[in-house]
């Protein structure tokens, strides 16, 4: 088995998640705490990736943070390589492709939680902000368990964007799905048997902790 | 017989001009009573007023301030809404307290942590914490929910919760106003009178004005309160109980003769 690749993976996921969760969470509770076009449509943005093939996002991606952009040649002075076929340049697309999985979840967590609580707190001298912490996010666990399971699940399994604009360096941006691809390819059915059943494994048990949770009960 | 903080003067002054839907408000009155009870039908208005006071709700047009009067700290004005100034104080900073009609308990906490929510804080050393233990212990015991701090918001009957959230608004401390949207229906009327009793001694003694809604007239007898009575968005009738419910007051007693 191929620890190199399960251990980038396993970096690549969790380090997306927890960008995903920060940038996620207050953008959700903002969509989802009043209505509007600006609302809509950053919503739909958001939505984007969702329906996009990842091949186009990550050649976009690739061509838009190369050389030949202004926003690359900045990256590019700033690191002193381009984000394309590195580590870096792999959770920049990972976080874009997987940031409907983050904002679904959340925003439909957010609005299931009745405006009674966060008017009861407020009534009590809570601002926003802290009936937010106090309140909101604790009502919404389920929903920020279920956005960090997807988000995580969602880059582990993830390949067209990676492999448009990571390649398929060993080390630095081959994941367990394009050496699964490379296993095959090499007709290395025995590797790619284990391979997909690790990669199966990590799906069902992190599902296993969205489903198998229960929810607050509610009151009658 | 005026009690001392009776002269201490405290009144909002509210007026609402509101249409939403089948709903068209229009009110304007003062509360300078120790109880007040806003006394109406169902789908009079009544709890939008509320929220509108309390700053949930913005009216098409209106205007609330605050007066106090209570030396020996100087006379303050408080606009909390001024809807041709564009103001609206945001309802955390109003400093009004609200039991809603249908108790919104935070169902991630138990009753305790539910009633110290907010509460001036438990962890401080020395006597401020002795004080605040025995804050907390009043609370409880006035609302009778000593034996419920342990439960969880869903394990409790619908009486016990409004009870609870009765105990979490006045364990906050002080506010300019407590409104209380139907708080007692489904009491048994024993517990109702016991319980109003209590909370009349205990706002008299913290100079809280209390707004009620309701439409049991026992309750706004027990409570000794003056009375807006409200009819299809406007306000009909004002004055002591005696005067402006005789006629209710007499019907009642005929039917329950009878």
């Amino acid at each position: 088995m191929d620890s190199q690749a399960l251990w980038l993976t396993l970096r690549l996921a969790a380090t997306t998640t927890m960008i995903l969760l920060i940038v996620a969470i207050p953008l959700a509770w903002w969509i989802s705490s009043g209505r509007g076009v600006v609302r809509a449509i950053v919503q739909g943005i958001f939505a984007l990736p969702l329906v996009l093939p990842p091949t186009v996002i990550g050649f976009y991606l690739l061509v838009g943070l190369g050389p030949l952009t202004i926003p690359g040649r900045v990256i590019l002075n700033l690191l002193g390589h381009p984000l394309a076929f590195s580590f870096a340049g792999l959770v920049v697309g990972s976080v874009l492709y997987s940031v409907p999985f983050a904002i679904m979840p959340l925003v439909a967590g957010f609005q299931a939680i009745g405006p009674e609580y966060v008017e009861a707190a407020s009534l009590l001298g809570a601002s926003p902000v802290r009936s937010f912490f106090d309140i909101t996010l604790p009502l919404a666990r389920p929903a920020v368990l279920s956005a960090t399971v997807l988000v995580f699940l969602h880059t582990v399994g993830e390949f067209g964007v990676v492999l448009m604009l990571g390649g398929n360096i060993p080390g630095t941006t081959q994941t367990l799905s394009i050496a699964l691809f490379d296993q095959v390819e090499d007709g290395n059915y025995a590797a790619a048997n284990n391979t997909a059943l690790l990669l199966m494994a990590i799906a069902v048990i992190g599902l296993g902790l969205v489903y198998g949770r229960r929810p607050w009960r509610p009151i009658a | 017989m005026p009690s001392p903080s009776m002269e201490r003067s405290t009144r909002h002054e509210v007026s609402i001009q509101h249409r939403a839907g089948p709903l068209d408000l229009n009110v304007q009155f003062v509360l300078d009573a120790p109880w007040t009870a806003l006394f109406a039908p169902s789908g009079a208005g009544k709890t939008s007023i509320l929220r509108i006071i309390a700053g949930l709700d913005r009216p098409n047009h209106g205007l609330i301030v605050f007066r106090s009067n209570r030396p020996p700290q100087p006379p303050t004005e408080v606009v909390y809404l001024d809807t041709v100034a564009n103001i609206h104080m945001p309802p955390h900073k109003r400093a009004v307290r609200m039991v809603a009609q249908r108790p919104a308990l935070f169902p991630h906490l138990n009753v305790l942590e539910n009633v110290i929510y907010r509460m001036p804080s438990m962890v401080k050393n020395g006597e401020e914490m002795h004080s605040n233990e025995q804050h907390l212990e009043a609370v409880l015991q006035l609302c009778r929910i000593t034996h419920l701090t342990s439960k969880m918001p869903s394990q409790l009957s619908g009486g016990e919760r409004q009870r609870v959230a009765l105990a979490r608004t006045i364990a906050v401390g002080p506010s300019r106003l407590l409104m209380l949207d139907e708080p007692f229906t489904g009491l048994e009327s024993d517990l109702r009178d016991h319980l109003i009793r209590d909370l009349r001694l205990w706002c008299e003694r913290t100079g809280t004005p209390v707004l009620l809604v309701t439409h049991d007239i026992g309750e706004v007898f027990a409570a000794e309160a003056q009375v807006l009575k409200m009819h299809s968005g406007r306000i009909i009738a004002s004055g002591p109980a005696e005067e402006v419910l005789a006629a209710e007051r007499t019907r009642l007693i005929q039917r329950l003769q009878s």
